[in-house]
């Protein structure tokens, strides 16, 4: 059985590859090895081009608050899946799941976002040639 | 037991499809039809290429013009090695900062096209809301001196049923010509000849010649699908909010070896948050 859901994995990982379809490359703005998760409250929303745009307050451990901005795809590629900009209000509380700029700023790749009633939406840029929303190659 | 794998397979696949939501509309399967139906010409008797056409899984990698080429690797000169390495470590690419990525980029990339044919000129609209605009005509020849653009100086004609586009006169700074960063020069002359062998597929076969990039032509093949007959090219303003411009570095990053673009061993995210029950 291992061995029927191994092929069965495989045959899915196959047909999840997509062609690239991204403005940039992930690899040429973001650091795969710097996975991370912030949480806040919603401050800003922009359903633009190239990129859709998530600023959040996350507090650190000092109950100071640090301004993140995360980068989602395009709001053609959100609305395809279902994600669409009335799913999110300011002030809402959201989760953030992906990998910083290599350039050190407060900017990161939303692979991953959990919505406050805990539905999760790949946030990605598909086809940028970055990690699924799990963390794998695609 | 068939019931529990019949039923992971189902929750895996809604997993994979909705929940996470992959680009599927821009791209198609491509299913072959035991009889296909034939193109359908225009009022003069071409084949009409007109549609929107859609990549499909079988072209890989994408976003390579080596993509036909032993390991994918291009006959570079040892010119065309050093603006290779110059793109890598010196450029951005310009298609992030909202520069025309031209031909034959724009046949490499993953993004949808759509044809519109006439008698006497054919239009390919792009994504990003690019355009090139080609003369048909058998009589035309090229400038002596066409001043350079991302898409060349772009000439049609018919051979049969295959629409020729020959283009010279290209731009030789901020041009990749694949999402690899490979370089082209303004020595650059690209052929492209189309077809639309059955209703549902559109063809290219591309022969690039740079004599001062690349030490012989080579080739770039591939074939689209017809999209359904509601979609069509979206809005896309590439400069409306371009956030990267000030965070992208120099090249793509690394390339994998099958091709692509990205990192191989990505750090992996952190678990799922747990769903809280329903109250």
């Amino acid at each position: 059985m291992k061995s029927r859901f191994a092929i069965l994995f495989a045959t899915i990982s196959v047909a999840m590859q997509i062609p690239a379809l991204a403005h940039h490359s992930f690899a040429a703005e973001f650091d795969a090895s710097q996975a991370l998760r912030v949480m806040g409250a919603l401050t800003k929303i922009e359903w633009t081009n190239p990129h859709s745009y998530f600023y959040i307050d996350v507090k650190d451990e000092n109950g100071a608050v640090v301004k993140w901005t995360c980068e989602a795809g395009s709001p053609g590629a959100l609305s395809r899946r279902g994600f669409k900009r009335g799913d999110l209000k300011l002030g809402d509380t959201i989760i953030v799941d992906g990998y910083r700029a290599k350039d050190g700023s407060h900017l990161m790749d939303a692979r991953r976002v959990t919505l406050p009633n805990g539905r999760v939406v790949s946030g990605a840029s598909a086809g940028d040639g970055g990690p699924d929303v799990t963390g794998r190659n695609p | 037991m068939k019931r529990n794998l019949a039923a992971a397979i189902l929750a895996i696949w809604a997993i994979s499809s909705t929940a996470f939501g992959q680009d599927n509309p821009l791209t198609a399967v491509d299913v072959k039809s035991a009889k296909p139906t034939p193109a359908p010409r225009t009022a003069d008797g071409h084949p009409d290429l007109s549609g929107y056409w859609k990549g499909t899984r079988d072209t890989t990698p994408v976003g390579n013009i080596g993509k036909d080429l032993q390991a994918f690797k291009l006959p570079l000169t040892p010119a065309g090695e050093a603006a290779l390495q110059h793109n890598l470590t010196a450029t951005i690419d310009p298609e992030s900062l909202c520069i025309i990525g031209g031909i034959p980029r724009h046949n490499a990339s993953g993004l949808p096209f759509e044809v519109l044919q006439g008698a006497k000129k054919i239009a390919f609209l792009y994504w990003y809301s690019y355009f090139r605009l080609i003369p048909v005509d058998a009589k035309r020849k090229h400038s002596d001196d066409p001043d350079p653009s991302f898409f060349g100086e772009e000439i049609g004609h018919w051979e049969g049923d295959t629409l020729v586009i020959d283009s010279i006169g290209f731009k030789d700074e901020k041009v990749w010509i694949d999402e690899n960063a490979n370089p082209h020069s303004d020595a650059l002359h690209v052929v492209e000849r189309w077809t639309r062998p059955d209703a549902d597929h559109i063809h290219v076969e591309t022969v690039i010649d740079d004599p001062k990039f690349y030490v012989k032509p080579f080739t770039y093949s591939r074939t689209w699908v017809l999209g359904k007959p509601d979609e069509e090219l979206q809005e896309y303003s590439c400069s409306e909010n371009n956030v990267d411009k000030d965070h992208l570095g120099f090249g793509p990053g690394p390339i994998r070896p099958d091709g692509t673009r990205g990192y191989l061993n990505p750090a992996p995210l952190p678990p799922a948050v747990p769903k809280a029950p329903e109250k």
